[in-house]
């Protein structure tokens, strides 16, 4: 379960660089990115990390 | 302008997951512990990505993202030229449009969603842009709407009291006539290569 959160947090952080990135000056290629890459990763992130909880639930309970 | 308070909001919650990212085993032990990372790993940065995303969205409309393109840039100097007939130069100069916002006030639609329409048309820009190459001439993708126009001058004094206007306004209202069929100029490039440009005193 830790190995699996560590991996959703990464994809959470790495998508809010992005994000933050493309806040810093918008263009149509850092929209884009904050579009394409950077809120997909987010969601991947919290996918990994529900995930991550509804395995632990149904093993009946935290590692 | 850089929008200070999304960037400080994004730059904590990329520290906020990188405290969690480390303190993930001793949080994940217990129930509380659970939430603090459910909301810093998921509510969180969702929230986040929405206010930006939004934020980006809006800043799409502005006059400085269309002409961030180098190919827009003849079209952003075309506001600027001396010439009284050119409806981009008059619009733009005489402020009859925001300038924070002109090219999109005068080339969205106004029907229902018309900001959806052009949102759509800009990432087809966007594509042109980056993968299929812009074409040699950049021309509308479809024929510049009466009701663009109208949507402002509808119902303006100086577009009621010209002759002209009420004798074919039937035409003008059901598009069959075109508005650029006499305002013939939208964007004077003539003027643009010429460096012909009107200064402000």
């Amino acid at each position: 379960m830790i190995r699996t959160i560590r991996r959703a947090a990464i994809c959470t952080g790495l998508g809010l660089v992005i994000q933050l990135a493309a806040a810093l000056d918008w263009t149509p290629l850092t929209f884009i990115a904050s579009a394409v890459i950077g809120l997909p990763l987010i969601l991947v992130g919290a996918l990994l990390f529900l995930r991550a909880v509804w395995k632990s639930l149904k093993s009946g309970g935290p590692p | 302008m850089l929008p200070t308070q999304l960037v400080v909001a994004l730059l904590v919650g990329v520290v906020l997951v990188v405290l969690l990212t480390m303190g993930a085993r001793p949080l994940a032990a217990h129930a509380v512990g659970r939430i603090v990372l459910l909301v810093g790993l998921v509510a969180l940065p969702l929230l986040l990505s929405v206010g930006n995303l939004s934020y980006g969205v809006s800043q799409s409309s502005s006059t400085r993202f269309c002409l961030s393109c180098h190919e827009m840039e003849r079209f952003g100097r075309s506001l600027f030229v001396d010439n009284r007939q050119a409806l981009a130069a008059v619009h733009y100069q005489n402020r009859l449009v925001p300038r924070e916002n002109t090219c999109y006030t005068c080339h969205k639609d106004y029907a229902l969603f018309g900001d959806v329409k052009a949102k759509l048309n800009g990432l087809r820009h966007v594509w042109a842009h980056y993968v299929s190459g812009v074409p040699a001439q950049i021309k509308l993708y479809e024929a510049y709407p009466n009701s663009n126009c109208l949507h402002c001058h509808d119902d303006s004094r100086r577009f009621v009291e010209k002759d002209v206007h009420r004798s074919i306004s039937s035409q003008l209202y059901a598009g069959s006539v075109s508005c650029l069929s006499c305002h013939r100029i939208a964007h004077d490039m003539t003027k643009v290569d010429a460096h012909q440009f009107w200064q402000a005193q």
